[in-house]
């Protein structure tokens, strides 16, 4: 690496070295889906995922039965983490490397996007038509998983969100019922804060818990069809609605409903805060009881949850998908839409434990995780809006971030939030 | 091979040395190998991607454009690259100096008449061995505002209005994620130093003490001048060191509250893996990399120039 | 100018057993008063540690229904044999042990090798050589890990330990040549031409004096170069997929969820996965303390 590096010459061999070892078309953007071709077909599949230890023994012991029928040999690699974690990163270099698996899940939204995009991902609209999954998985999460109109995965789950608290503090501050409308929660709050209890647990590290605060408010002030058109875009964000979703937001901060110091707060921290009786309640999804509660070993009356009081006609929920891509150079792409289809089969839902399935007949067991089963219910009422964070690009999301950072600090007005955020949405639709 | 040293130690040193050729083919022989690995799994890799700083690619599509310098203008207007860079100064600045003097202090106290010092040399050391996965949790559950050791400490000694949610405003972000940086990278310039305080001869110290030197004045005129290759060696791999600070602070506050604990390393990181912003992202590489090697010029020289003496 | 002769004698105290033997030479007071200082700085620098421990021996239920922070109402040594179950750690100990053995010696000798050359061979481009090697120190990971990514798959060598060698070699070249060509400066070149007046070549004077005269400087750098290897994730999180090539770093992270974590399996895994590096350093400290007092007697 010294200056001689720096020369012409060295440039132009650089650059033709990079083009070759990428296996890129040299320079302009063109050719690169003409030139894809499919490896051809074997008998042996790598699929990689994200399962953590609690599930991927399931996940194995499916795919082996499949195996067996298919006469197949499909290996199943995990790197368990959250979607901030390592799984993206390791998927991408695997991709870009010529290795990739055969078959990977990945969250729905924005963070599946650029495998749709960059055309890593195989249009799976042959499939949908050939195995009918368009009649059987819900039909919103298929929704958050195509991209410019071309489906590009097979969503398995749908988290909902919504509230999950601590039974014993909401009797201490006398609140017997869940409030129905956004006034009822303002007012549990006052009264959960007057007998010593910290109301909602969230924490602003990484910006996505603390958004579920924020998006609720918006969905409670915008309502359904303003805010699907503000997430894309299609709105201004400099509006009253929008403001006031702000102020809200705010109001939250300063009148100590949500814990001193929340920005700085670990998800992974406080989330579980109503499991400990620290704060009264959270905002997620039902993966809640099976990551805290029961191992908690407290019983399952000791919680509750319900859907958040939008004051809407239709009340909504945050939700988000994960599903399943093929590599798009596959060569064994119809025998992994066998195995997807295999898997999204209620049974194989079941077997798997998944507690908020895309299909129907894989409901949670109400003996076993009787508040997950709650959800199932509602879901059948409340459809979902996508989660903020999978609705923006993660650039934008994080812009957003900090939006919620300096108005929670104090450094910006309702007002010029709402104004950032036009800036920061229109830039990424004109993009 | 004590006898060997105590001979070498009695050679008369010779103060000046002959000018002479180059070391020739033997001297590639013993290069050959390191300097093939390192071309090999570093320098060309890194040159391969310095391409991808001159073009829009994603960091997935099979195509991309090329952009010319656009990448570079735009590092130049990035408000959250100025910020980074201000964090980065900062941070060099204090996670250089702090470890280090701490370092030496703590070397000369266990150097003086101190029990334990295994023990204590381990002490010091720990967290420099830690993964920093649960370095993140620890200082975390530290900070917590409400529940934490450390507003429970200041508390407790009845200084309340300085308990503060650390990590959770812009104004003590840094600083407090610059705590567990002193932490950790306090055992490496202790133990250094540690050596390098063995290494200097009593009886220095002795003719100190007749000239009627106090402990100060020793530590001042024999000491710091004794140390100085170790200060060489300490400075350059912690500048280095504080210089690339990322995976700290992308554990502690992912760069929070908002941007406002970014440095060049996780800005970097932000744009080529989350944000598909390849092209830009190694252009920000390629800036850490250009600064560094003009920082590291004088050490290098003075490296290589007493060497050619 | 130059002496090495009190690099090789080791610091009495270094090789005293520990706490429990008393220094009779000095006088108890001054000693006593320093040692006052010194453990109280010491008990404030461990204690975030003992936070970990604490978590590693109290069940996951109570971790989770009384927060991180209480007290624990219940302790258990089980979360250790869930750990090495849930870590792999009998195959990601096995990894890591093979790769530190290989890799460590090995890039400690090809950069011994260089530093030489640099410091005592007058090898042309001296400077240039020493202002990259200087740059590998600087340049991101992050950066090279597609481009390596390829190359090692076009030699079919991902998911293999033998592929970390490379990268783990070349990454550890900058640091390791640093400071070793340091050390090597201080040897007197006299016993060197002394050497060559009695017909020894290069090779030869490497390895017969060279090398002896800077073992302790060699295990230094070995050791800090162990400590990076055993720890590093980014690589081996890019390079390796099934359970049975994993390194320890890797199978840390079986202990994340997607929703929350098993802090207390983690605690324990931790714990598991650093203790032989400390039992190491520990039994060493005395090497690392002689070692490098070599690079800092040029007084």
């Amino acid at each position: 690496m010294t200056g001689n590096a720096f020369t012409r010459r060295g440039f132009l061999g650089l650059s033709a070295s990079a083009a070759a070892a990428f296996g890129l078309a040299a320079c302009t953007g063109t050719g690169g889906a003409s030139t894809q071709n499919s490896a051809p077909a074997t008998k042996d599949m790598r699929m990689f995922t994200y399962e953590g230890d609690e599930t991927i023994g399931l996940l194995k012991t499916q795919v082996k039965n499949w195996d067996a029928t298919a006469d197949m040999t499909t290996t199943v690699d995990s790197l368990p983490g959250s979607g901030a974690a390592q799984y993206p990163d390791k998927l991408r270099t695997e991709l870009l490397g010529g290795k990739g698996p055969d078959l990977w899940r990945i969250w729905g939204g924005q963070i599946g996007s650029p495998f749709a995009t960059a055309k890593q991902a195989a249009d799976l609209a042959p499939y949908y038509e050939k195995f009918g999954w368009g009649d059987r998985i819900n039909e919103n999460a298929v929704a958050g998983m195509t991209f410019d109109g071309v489906k590009s995965g097979v969503p398995f789950l749908v988290a909902a969100v919504g509230a999950w608290t601590n039974q014993e503090l909401f009797a201490k501050a006398k609140i017997d019922n869940p409030p129905t409308s956004y006034a009822e929660l303002e007012e549990a709050n006052d009264r959960l804060l007057a007998a010593g209890i910290t109301p909602l647990g969230t924490g602003g590290k990484y910006g996505w818990h603390i958004m579920r605060l924020f998006e609720y408010l918006l969905e409670s002030t915008a309502g359904p069809e303003l805010h699907d058109k503000l997430l894309v875009g299609a709105e201004s964000w400099d509006r009253p609605e929008v403001v006031e979703a702000f102020t809200r937001f705010k109001k939250w901060q300063d009148k100590k409903w949500i814990p001193e110091g929340a920005l700085g707060l670990d998800p992974s921290d406080i989330e579980p805060a109503f499991v400990q009786g620290k704060t009264a309640y959270t905002i997620a999804g039902t993966w809640v009881e099976a990551a805290f509660i029961v191992p908690s070993k407290k019983p399952a009356s000791d919680f509750s949850t319900f859907l958040l009081p939008t004051d809407q006609s239709v009340v909504r929920h945050s939700g988000f998908v994960e599903g399943y891509m093929i590599n798009a150079n596959s060569g064994n792409k119809d025998k992994a839409a066998e195995l997807i289809d295999f898997i999204v089969k209620p049974e194989t839902q079941k077997a798997l434990q998944n507690t908020s399935s895309t299909v129907t007949g894989a409901e949670p067991e109400k003996s076993k995780l009787p508040l997950s089963a709650e959800w199932a219910e509602i879901n059948k009422t409340s459809p979902f809006y996508t989660i903020q964070d999978q609705a923006f690009p993660k650039k934008q999301a994080d812009q957003y971030f900090t939006v919620q950072s300096d108005i929670l600090q104090g450094k910006i007005t309702p007002a010029e939030s709402a104004k950032q955020m036009q800036e920061i949405i229109s830039a990424w639709v004109q993009k | 091979m004590t006898a060997l040293t105590t001979a070498l130690a009695r050679t008369e040193p010779v103060a000046w040395r002959k000018p002479k050729r180059h070391g020739g083919l033997s001297a590639w022989l013993f290069a050959v190998p390191a300097l093939a690995v390192y071309v090999v799994f570093l320098v060309y890799p890194a040159l391969t991607s310095l391409w991808f700083s001159f073009t829009d690619w994603d960091g997935l599509s099979p195509t991309y454009n090329v952009v010319g310098l656009d990448n570079y203008a735009a590092v130049v207007q990035d408000p959250v690259v100025a910020t980074a860079a201000k964090n980065n100064l900062v941070w060099t600045v204090v996670t250089l100096t702090v470890p280090v003097v701490m370092g030496l202090a703590l070397a000369i106290l266990l150097n003086g008449k101190v029990r334990g010092k295994p023990i204590l040399r381990l002490i010091f050391y720990t967290p420099a061995v830690l993964p920093l996965v649960s370095i993140a949790s620890i200082w975390g559950w530290l900070y917590n505002p409400q529940y934490g050791a450390i507003n429970e400490f200041l508390r407790l000694i009845g200084l309340d209005a300085l308990a503060q949610p650390w990590l959770g405003q812009d104004s003590t972000a840094l600083a407090a994620v610059m705590v567990p940086a002193i932490w950790l990278r306090t055992g490496f310039p202790m133990l250094l130093y540690l050596a390098a305080l063995q290494g200097i001869p009593k009886e220095l110290y002795e003719a100190a003490t007749v000239d009627g030197a106090t402990r100060w004045q020793q530590f001042l005129f024999v000491t710091m001048p004794s140390l100085k290759p170790a200060h060489y060696i300490v400075i350059a791999l912690s500048l280095i060191d504080s210089f690339k600070v990322f995976d700290l602070i992308y554990a502690m506050t992912y760069g929070g509250p908002g941007t406002t604990t970014q440095v060049m390393g996780t800005w970097m990181y932000a744009n080529v893996f989350q944000y598909y912003n390849a092209g830009y992202g190694t252009a920000i590489a390629v800036v850490i990399t250009v600064v560094a090697i003009v920082v590291s010029i004088p050490y290098v020289l003075s490296q290589t120039r007493e060497h050619s003496r | 100018m130059t002496s090495i002769a009190p690099v090789a004698a080791l610091p009495e105290a270094v090789v005293s057993t520990g706490p429990a033997a008393p220094d009779t030479k000095k006088p108890a007071k001054g000693g006593l008063v320093t040692t006052a200082i010194v453990a109280v700085v010491a008990l404030v620098w461990i204690a975030p540690l003992a936070l970990l421990v604490v978590t590693a021996v109290r069940p996951l239920s109570d971790f989770i229904s009384t927060g991180p922070l209480a007290w624990p109402k219940d302790f258990t040594l089980s979360n250790f044999a869930d750990a090495w179950r849930i870590g792999n750690f009998a195959s990601t100990y096995r990894n890591s042990l093979i790769l530190v053995l290989l890799k460590v010696p090995l890039g400690v000798l090809i950069s011994a090798m260089l530093a030489f050359a640099l410091a005592k061979l007058r090898i042309r481009f001296g400077r240039v050589i020493m202002f990259s090697v200087f740059l590998g120190l600087t340049i991101p990971i992050y950066i090279t890990i597609v481009p390596i990514f390829i190359m090692l798959r076009t030699a079919g060598a991902t998911d293999s330990l033998i592929g970390l060698m490379g990268p783990y070699l070349a990454f550890g070249i900058p640091f390791e040549v640093l400071v070793l060509q340091s050390f090597f400066r201080q040897v007197p070149d006299e016993i060197i031409e002394a050497a060559k007046i009695d017909g020894a070549n290069s090779w030869r004077i490497f390895f017969t004096i060279m090398l002896p005269l800077s073992a302790p400087a060699l295990v230094t750098v070995g050791i800090l170069d162990a400590v990076s290897t055993w720890n590093e994730l980014l690589f081996a999180l890019i390079l390796l997929n099934s359970d049975n090539s994993k390194t320890i770093p890797v199978g840390l992270l079986n202990f994340q969820g997607q929703f929350a974590n098993n802090n207390t399996g983690l605690a324990a895994g931790i714990l598991i996965a650093v203790v032989p590096i400390l039992i190491a350093y520990t039994l060493l400290q005395r090497y690392i303390v002689g070692g490098l007092t070599a690079g800092a007697t040029k007084g």
